[in-house]
C-alpha cells in the first residue's frame, strides 16, 4: 500500500483565499448537503462550518453506510454471530452498531467467533484457513466498496472456496439522492457529491437525477481545499441561478468513472428495493447476488427469518440523514445516546453525523 | 534452560522448576545485589523526603512489534509514570504472569530487553514474581511493574498546575506506538517504517528539572492519546488549552495510515513522548533542553493555556477554522470507506 499525504489540497492560504471568495459571493442564505460521510467526519475534523459565513448550512446527508445499514440487517448480522458453525467477519465501524437488541461488539464479548477484517479478502483467507466453518462477510458499503465484494466473490466461486458467504446490505448512491428530492419537507440548494463513490459510478451516475431536480452538485474530494471549492461553485451557482452538475476531483475521478470495476459488479450483483435505516425502502437502490451467486448467500444458506424491527423511540437518525433535523435537535442527542452507549448508528459510525457533531462541536 | 524449552506450568510452581527458571535465566539478565539476594522484599536505604510510587499492568498484543516487544514497554512505561510525578525512578518490581507453552527463546528476549531498558533508564529490578497459567488463561504474557522514585526538594508537578499563559510542548511526533501495534495486530502491510517510539523519558525530566525553570504539568500521553491527556489536564486544572494543527508533530507515514484507516493520531498511543505545561516565559528555554535529549529531539511547542472555555481543549484547524478536541470515547474503529 503506498501512501500519499496531499499537503497542496490542506494548503492554508489557498483555504484561506476560498474562504474569503466564499464570503463575498454569498449573499442568500443556502442549504448544502454532504452527501458522503468521510466528507461529514473532514468538514467537523476542519472545522469547515466554524469559517464559512451565516448564509452556509452544511447538512450531512445519508452517505454513512453503517448509518443507513437496516437494523434488521444488523439483527441477521448478529443471528449469524449466534451460531457456533460460523465465523461472522466484519469491517470494525459496523461492530457497536444496535441493532434491535445486541450488537456485535456484544455477542463477541459473550464468546461469539466475530472478526474485524480490513478487506473482504481477509475474510476469504479466513474461510480457507477453517474449512469446516462457515465464514460470512457482513457486506455493507455503496459502490466503493461493492466491487472489492464482488471481486472477492467471483475469486471464491473460482477458486472453489464453499465455506464462504456473504449478506449484503450494499447500496447505491444515486437512488437516495432521488428519494431525498422526493421527500416532503427537504429543502437542498446543493450537494456536495461523494468522491470516493464517483471513482467507480462517474460523474455519469449522477446526471439523470441533476436533469431531473436541477440541483446545484458538485463531486469533490476530501481534503479542505476540495471541500471549499465545492462549497465556492455550489454558491456560485446559486447565485447566478445556473445549476450544473461538477466534476471538481479530477485528479481522481473520470466523467465515466471506473467501467471495469462497474462491470464486475453488474456480474455478482443485481438492483433491488433496499431498507434505509431511518429512511424506509428505496427502490432499485441495493444490491443483492445474482442467482448464479446464491451459493455465496448466506441469508439463503441459513434461511434466516427476521421479525421486522421497530426503530429506537426517539431517534431522528432519519431526519438528520435527510437534513430535516441537526444532532443537537434530538432529543436523545448527550442524553441517552452518546457514542459509549449508541441509540443510532449516527452516534455509532466514526462518519456518523451525531458521533461527528458530539466529538467536535461544543 | 534452552532457548528451545516451553514453559510449563512447573515453572511457575515455586519448586525446583521455578528455582531453575530464576537463577538461570532471570537473574542473570536482571543481576543485581538486592535480587540476588533473593529474599521476599527488597530492602534499600532512602533519604528522607517525598516518594513517587507507580504501577501498571501491561498486556500488549503483539508482544513483539516494530521498535520493542512488551518487556521494554512494562519498563519504560512503569519509569515514565514515576518521572511525570517529578522523580526519579529508582527500583521496579516485575510481576510476570506467563502462558503455558511459551516458547523459552520468546520469554528469554522479553526479559533482555526489559534488562535493557532497566539499564538505559538507570534503575534496578529489585523484586518480582512469576506465575505460570494454563494455556489460554493469558494471552503468551502479562507483565506488572511497579516503581518507586524520588522526588526533588521542590518540585510540584502536578495535572491541576496549567495556567493561563502556560504553553504546552510535546517532546516529538506522536502516534508513533499506536499505529505500529495496529498495523501489526491487524496484519496491514504498510510500506512505511513506522516503529513504536517506547522510550525512557527520566533523563529530560530531570535535566528539565535540574535547569530550575519552573514545570507546572508532565504527563505521558499513552492510552488515549494526546488528545485525550490534554482535556484529563484540562479539567483538572479548570483551563482551557488551545492547539495548533500546523504545529502537531506527526510523521507522513503515520498521518498516511490515520487518513487511510479513519483514525485521528491525536487519540492514538504513545510510549516514549511527554507533554511539559510551563510558563510562557521559559517554555522556549524548556524546549531547547528537551531538545538535548536523544528521545526529545523533535520537541515543539504545540499549543497554550487559556482562561476561555475551562475544562476543554480546541485545536485550530489548518485553514484557520476550530473545533473541540474531546476525549476519547472508547476504542477507535477503522471505518468502512
Ligand atoms: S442523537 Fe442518537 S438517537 Fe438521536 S438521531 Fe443521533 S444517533 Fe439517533
Amino acid at each position: 500500500m503506498s501512501l500519499t499525504y496531499n499537503q497542496e489540497f490542506k494548503d492554508p492560504k489557498i483555504s484561506k483565499a476560498l474562504v474569503a471568495r466564499i464570503r463575498e459571493k454569498s449573499t442568500r442564505p443556502l442549504r448544502l448537503m454532504e452527501v458522503c460521510g468521510t466528507h461529514t467526519m473532514a468538514i467537523f475534523r476542519y472545522g469547515i462550518r466554524s469559517v464559512l459565513p451565516d448564509t452556509i448550512t452544511l447538512l450531512s446527508g445519508p452517505g454513512c453506510p453503517v448509518c443507513v445499514t437496516a437494523q434488521k440487517d444488523i439483527d441477521a448480522y448478529v443471528m449469524l454471530a449466534r451460531r457456533s458453525d460460523v465465523i461472522l467477519t466484519t469491517f470494525g465501524d459496523l461492530m457497536k452498531v444496535p441493532g434491535s437488541g445486541a450488537s456485535l461488539a456484544a455477542e463477541k464479548a459473550k464468546g461469539a467467533d466475530v472478526r474485524m477484517v480490513y478487506s473482504i479478502f481477509d475474510a476469504l483467507a479466513i474461510a480457507k484457513e477453517n474449512p469446516n466453518r462457515e465464514v460470512v462477510f457482513c457486506a455493507v458499503g455503496f459502490e466503493t466498496t461493492t466491487p472489492t465484494i464482488a471481486g472477492a466473490v467471483l475469486t471464491a466461486k473460482a477458486q472453489g472456496v464453499d465455506n464462504f458467504s456473504i449478506y449484503s446490505a450494499n447500496k447505491l448512491t444515486p437512488p437516495a439522492l432521488a428519494a431525498l428530492m422526493e421527500t416532503d419537507g427537504v429543502e437542498i440548494d446543493g450537494f456536495i457529491l461523494p468522491g470516493h463513490v464517483s471513482v467507480i459510478t462517474g460523474l455519469d451516475a449522477f446526471a439523470p437525477t441533476f436533469e431531473k431536480y436541477r440541483i446545484p452538485s458538485v463531486v469533490t474530494g476530501f481534503e479542505p481545499v476540495d471541500i471549499l471549492k465545492a462549497v465556492l461553485k455550489l454558491v456560485e451557482q446559486n447565485e447566478s441561478n445556473a445549476p450544473r452538475l461538477v466534476n471538481a476531483y479530477t485528479r481522481a475521478v473520470a466523467d465515466a468513472g471506473n467501467p471495469k470495476a462497474r462491470v464486475i459488479m453488474g456480474q455478482v450483483f443485481e438492483k433491488a428495493d433496499a431498507l434505509w435505516r431511518g429512511i424506509g425502502t428505496i427502490p432499485n437502490s441495493g444490491m443483492v447476488l445474482r442467482e448464479s451467486f446464491y451459493k455465496f448467500d448466506a441469508a439463503r444458506k441459513f434461511d434466516l427469518s427476521i421479525p421486522d424491527t421497530r426503530e429506537p423511540t426517539g431517534c431522528d437518525c432519519g431526519r438528520i440523514l435527510m437534513g430535516l433535523k441537526r444532532p443537537d435537535q434530538c432529543r436523545l442527542y448527550k442524553k441517552a445516546c452518546t457514542p459509549m452507549h449508541p441509540v443510532g448508528p449516527c452516534m455509532v459510525s466514526s462518519e456518523g453525523a451525531c458521533a461527528a457533531f458530539y466529538k467536535y462541536s461544543r | 534452560m534452552n532457548d528451545n524449552d516451553t514453559i510449563l506450568l512447573d515453572h511457575g510452581a515455586g519448586g525446583k522448576v521455578s528455582h531453575a527458571m530464576f537463577s538461570e535465566l532471570i537473574l542473570p539478565l536482571f543481576d543485581n545485589g538486592l535480587l540476588a539476594k533473593q529474599d521476599d522484599g527488597a530492602v534499600f536505604e532512602v533519604p528522607a523526603g517525598r516518594m513517587a510510587f507507580s504501577t501498571d499492568s501491561y498486556t500488549v498484543d503483539p508482544i513483539f512489534f516494530p521498535g520493542g516487544d512488551i518487556g521494554e514497554l512494562a519498563v519504560n512505561g512503569t519509569v515514565n509514570d514515576v518521572a511525570m510525578c517529578g522523580a526519579a525512578p529508582l527500583y521496579i518490581s516485575v510481576g510476570l504472569i506467563i502462558e503455558e507453552g511459551m516458547k523459552v527463546f520468546d520469554l528469554k528476549r522479553i526479559l533482555q530487553s526489559m534488562a535493557g531498558a532497566a539499564k538505559k533508564a538507570g534503575v534496578r529490578i529489585v523484586t518480582g514474581d512469576t506465575k505460570v497459567v494454563p494455556r489460554g488463561k493469558v494471552d503468551k504474557i502479562f507483565i506488572n511493574t511497579s516503581g518507586i522514585g524520588l522526588l526533588p526538594v521542590g518540585v510540584n508537578v502536578s495535572g491541576n498546575g496549567a495556567r493561563p499563559g502556560d504553553k504546552v510542548i510535546v517532546s516529538g511526533t506522536i502516534a508513533d506506538h499506536g499505529v505500529t501495534i495496529l498495523s501489526e495486530r491487524e496484519g496491514l502491510k504498510f510500506d512505511s517504517d513506522v516503529k513504536s517510539d517506547s522510550a525512557p523519558l527520566n533523563h529530560m525530566v530531570k535535566a528539565v528539572l535540574e535547569s530550575g525553570h519552573p514545570v507546572h504539568v508532565l504527563r505521558d500521553p499513552t492510552r488515549g492519546g494526546l488528545g485525550t491527556t490534554l482535556n484529563e489536564i484540562a479539567v483538572q486544572s479548570t483551563v482551557g488549552i488551545r492547539l495548533f494543527e500546523n504545529r502537531l508533530p506527526v510523521r507522513g507515514p503515520v498521518r498516511g495510515i490515520c487518513e487511510l484507516l479513519g483514525f485521528d493520531p491525536l487519540y492514538l498511543a504513545n510510549e516514549g513522548k511527554l507533554i511539559a505545561i510551563v510558563p510562557g516565559t521559559n517554555a522556549n528555554k524548556v524546549l531547547d533542553i528537551i531538545r538535548q535529549d536523544e528521545f526529545g529531539k523533535d520537541a515543539v511547542i504545540i499549543g497554550e493555556v487559556t482562561d476561555q472555555d475551562p475544562g476543554r481543549v480546541v485545536l485550530e484547524t489548518l485553514i484557520g477554522g476550530t473545533r473541540i478536541v474531546d476525549m476519547l470515547t472508547g476504542e477507535q474503529l477503522p471505518r468502512i470507506c
